[in-house]
């Protein structure tokens, strides 16, 4: 009896489905990961040589320190946010996400058209002040200046974590500690911090994440890192054996930092059994104390957000008549429809993929969670050519004589699922973390069976965490640009791809406008994630 | 209730696909077009580029398919699709991509004869399996106030001793300079070609970075006084929308090294080419002397064909007199010139 149950868990139509699309998502890396094996080539010498050192060292340090400043300017108003109130806190609550909306190349490009010597604070400078600056003081295109666009671009993503934990978790130890007559800093020191290390180590295993497969920031400011490094060698030298070694010794680093992630964590699962989470009562800043934690978070949102915005919207309004025709409306709706569409379909696999797991206990339902979030872990260029050798294979297979498949917007479609599906299975996967299992088992008891519960059940309660997974993973694909620029069918270009493309040719302010559709969506989304934060009162972005 | 719900997104998505962009059918959309036209696979993106095509559409009533990337994911691409490959015709905005094209076995013989009046021999292939459509010259930009032009003359001068901390230059990472050393590597031999890599090295201002405008910025911003970079950014920084811009562009000089490096962007047809004739219709047109006019003025290049003048602004810069070498050799000497940048520490 219970061994015919057993082998329901295991064929039925959730762990088919699941199957399936893990057998997808496997077979592109596959084809890249096998070249690890083929014998290193002569290339590959040079490379150990002369230039390996300099990618190791300075991938390491745009690491370490991108990732300590952005636990820094993440992980304070987190702190601040969750503990007290003053004057426009529930406008930092949420605009404090929004540097997020700007993909850091872009930021990238617009810092340096401000600083730079034609940007509008030196020419001030010269034209109403007649002072001459030194411009090597307003130089950013260095490491430090990389490092600096990271962490105002990527800072987010532990900000967001970090609150949502200590809005949850941090009630009853901060009032007890309060209690007890503990300051301020000590409340920071000895309890904040040892309890958010888990989720701030999740946030910033993103951010170490981000940096590692970016490739506009430090192309343009001239850092060789390794995800320059697997281009130059690839496109450059032609040699997709020594590229591949790279990406192998590019994802050893990723596995490390994930492990230290995971162990880090311990076993701790935070999952709760009712839906209510008590907040923490709030203590109200006055004076002084007020004014300076309200211009602590003004200042952050200002750097990070209000500036390259209205930098990139007075670029927009020098340009807009050069830019705005027929053919710009055409690649704006090509963006937003494919994105849409992935982001729906990335949201149906993960809930298959993350409900199979979750009820069925195997080491297989382990396998898959892992290998669903292994393309984030690839860069983007790799995955790019593990699929289009896919396709190409797939068009062999067909045998009409052409390309019926690849260089279509399947292929793209494809391509981001594979991408982007670790950021929608990990929402999901939270969501059904917080759930727990009871609720299924229960209807399972009476008598409903999986699919059913699901929609009866699990669904609804996991509707917030499927809200903001999408919406997640539709500002990443909007902001994408290496699969997208490898990958994209005829004629066919997106608001990202159309901005770097004129970013590139030197003209960053026919850039602008894409760039600013961008952000605003990506806004409009962010926005989307806070009100269902606040509706709900337990549930945020994960 | 909730399976409903369900059902209409489905449906909703349904018609949203179906309705997808007005122009393309829905399965034109998904699956992308059958041929009988011409795909063009393009490094350059040029809004002009675009203009071009459609001025032969109307003309031809032949419709032009356009995939755009960097030129070396491209050659990747079509060395990849094999014998199914979609792509007719590849343009780069190099010649030594051109030729890493061709000696990976990726182009066919331009048999026009249209083509081959149109373009000179110097400016092609020796088998004629690419054609130049427009011609840039590298060359320095100057500080108008600080130095004299006629104090470099040659490539060889940037290595003097006086320039010591003079130089601006972008990253070796970038083509153009790689193709300048492939030039001198193939006019002078290796010795040469590393000595200059080296002298110039020795002479930078500061680290490589940034793009050609940035190199000429740095220059009126006094950072440097020389910058090594391409002809048409002079004309576009001339005739940008910044003010500020137009500033920097009148500060500097243009000079032109004796003999001057040039480097092309062209147009390769493709060995499993499937709309050849076609195809070639676009080379044949592309290289006529009306859409040689437009090419070069829109974007401040030189043309390709030699009847047709270069535009005021270039021709208010002077003659100048160009390497006496075939341009396949900045493919055929690229490997050495990236060796050489990443021995020497040239970022």
């Amino acid at each position: 009896m219970l061994k015919r149950r057993n082998l329901k868990f295991l064929f039925n139509i959730w762990s088919i489905s699941s199957l399936i699309i893990i057998m997808f998502v496997l077979i592109p890396n596959a084809n890249i990961l096998l070249n690890i094996f083929k014998p290193a080539n002569q290339n590959w010498n040079h490379i150990k040589e002369y230039l390996l050192k300099d990618y190791i060292i300075n991938s390491a340090v745009l690491v370490l320190f991108t990732g300590f400043f952005s636990i820094l300017i993440g992980l304070i108003p987190a702190w601040l946010i969750t503990q007290y109130q003053f004057p426009f806190r529930n406008f930092f609550k949420w605009s404090l996400i929004l540097p997020l909306a700007i993909p850091p190349y872009i930021g990238a490009y617009t810092y340096n058209g401000l600083l730079n010597y034609t940007g509008v604070i030196q020419t001030s400078l010269r034209n109403y002040f007649g002072i001459s600056v030194n411009p090597i003081y307003f130089d950013i295109m260095n490491i430090k200046g990389a490092i600096f666009i990271y962490t105002i671009f990527l800072f987010p993503y532990i900000y967001i974590i970090t609150r949502s934990f200590l809005a949850k978790q941090s009630a009853s130890l901060v009032e007890a500690a309060r209690t007890l007559g503990r300051s301020s800093f000590e409340i920071f020191w000895y309890i904040i911090l040892p309890i958010t290390r888990t989720a701030i180590v999740a946030g910033g295993s993103l951010v170490v994440l981000e940096v590692l497969n970016d490739y506009g920031v430090v192309k343009y400011f001239g850092i060789t890192t390794f995800s320059t490094a697997i281009f130059k060698t690839w496109f450059g030298m032609g040699d997709l054996i020594s590229a591949v070694r790279l990406s192998a010794l590019l994802m050893i680093f990723v596995f490390g930092v994930l492990l230290i992630e995971k162990f880090s964590r311990g076993g701790k699962r935070f999952s709760y059994s009712t839906t209510k989470v008590r907040p923490l009562s709030r203590t109200k800043l006055s004076g002084i104390k007020a004014f300076l934690v309200s211009a602590l978070c003004s200042l952050i949102f200002v750097i990070g957000f209000l500036i390259p915005t209205l930098q990139l919207l007075y670029w927009s309004w020098l340009s807009y008549a050069k830019i705005l025709d027929v053919d710009f409306f055409i690649f704006s709706f090509n963006s937003i429809f494919v994105a849409l569409l992935a982001s729906i379909l990335i949201i149906i696999i993960s809930i298959i993929v993350a409900n199979t797991v979750r009820i069925s206990d195997n080491i297989l339902a382990k396998v898959y969670s892992k290998v669903a979030i292994l393309g984030y872990s690839i860069p983007g260029a790799v995955i790019a050519v593990g699929i289009l050798l896919f396709f190409i294979g797939l068009d062999k297979f067909i045998g009409s004589g052409k390309l019926i498949l690849t260089s279509t917007i399947l292929m793209l479609i494809f391509a981001y699922i594979i991408r982007f599906l670790a950021i929608g299975y990990n929402s999901i996967e939270s969501g059904f973390d917080k759930v727990g299992k009871s609720f299924f088992e229960a209807s399972r008891t009476l008598g409903l069976g999986i699919t059913k519960t699901f929609f009866k059940v699990d669904l609804p309660m996991i509707k917030p965490a499927v809200i903001s997974g999408f919406l997640l993973v539709l500002i990443e694909i909007l902001k994408e640009l290496p699969l997208t620029l490898i990958l994209r069918p005829f004629n066919f270009d997106t608001l990202a791809s159309k901005a770097f493309e004129y970013a590139s040719d030197e003209m960053i302010h026919e850039a602008a406008i894409s760039s600013i559709i961008i952000i605003f969506i990506c806004c409009l989304a962010i926005y989307g994630i806070h009100k269902l934060g606040a509706g709900k009162g337990s549930t945020d972005v994960n | 209730m909730k399976k409903s719900l369900f059902i209409l997104a489905l449906v909703v998505l349904v018609g949203t696909v179906s309705s997808a962009p007005a122009s393309a059918g829905f399965f034109d959309f998904l699956f992308g077009k059958d041929n009988g036209e011409v795909n063009l696979y393009t490094n350059r993106h040029y809004d002009t580029d675009e203009e071009l095509l459609k001025q032969f559409e109307e003309e031809t009533g032949i419709k032009v398919n356009v995939l755009k990337g960097g030129s070396d994911e491209l050659i990747e691409r079509i060395a990849r699709e094999g014998k199914n490959t979609n792509a007719d015709l590849l343009i780069t905005a190099d010649a030594g991509r051109l030729h890493r094209a061709k000696a990976a076995g990726l182009l066919q013989a331009i048999d026009s004869e249209t083509v081959l009046n149109n373009i000179p021999a110097n400016l092609r292939d020796e088998d004629n399996q690419w054609v130049a459509l427009t011609v840039r010259g590298r060359v320095v930009v100057y500080a108008k106030d600080r130095v004299n032009p006629l104090e470099i003359s040659t490539y060889e001068d940037l290595t003097a001793d006086k320039w010591r901390g003079k130089i601006l230059v972008r990253s070796s990472a970038n083509i153009y300079n790689q193709s300048l050393l492939a030039s001198l590597y193939a006019l002078n031999g290796e010795k040469y070609a590393r000595a200059w890599a080296e002298g110039v090295l020795n002479n930078m201002a500061r680290a490589p970075r940034g793009n050609d405008r940035a190199q000429a910025t740095a220059v009126a911003a006094g950072i440097g006084d020389l910058a090594i970079m391409n002809t048409y950014y002079i004309g576009k920084m001339l005739n940008s929308s910044n003010p500020e811009e137009v500033k920097v562009a009148k500060q500097v000089g243009v000079r032109f090294l004796e003999p001057t490096h040039i480097n092309v962007s062209g147009v390769g047809l493709t060995k499993h080419a499937k709309n050849r004739e076609n195809a070639i219709k676009l080379i044949e047109f592309l290289s006529s002397a009306k859409a040689q006019k437009f090419f070069a003025e829109a974007n401040y290049e030189y043309p390709a064909n030699p009847t047709v003048e270069a535009s005021a602004l270039l021709k208010s810069w002077g003659d100048f007199e160009t390497q006496d070498i075939n341009l396949t050799k900045l493919g055929e000497f690229n490997q050495q010139a990236v060796e050489i940048f990443n021995e020497i520490g040239w970022q």
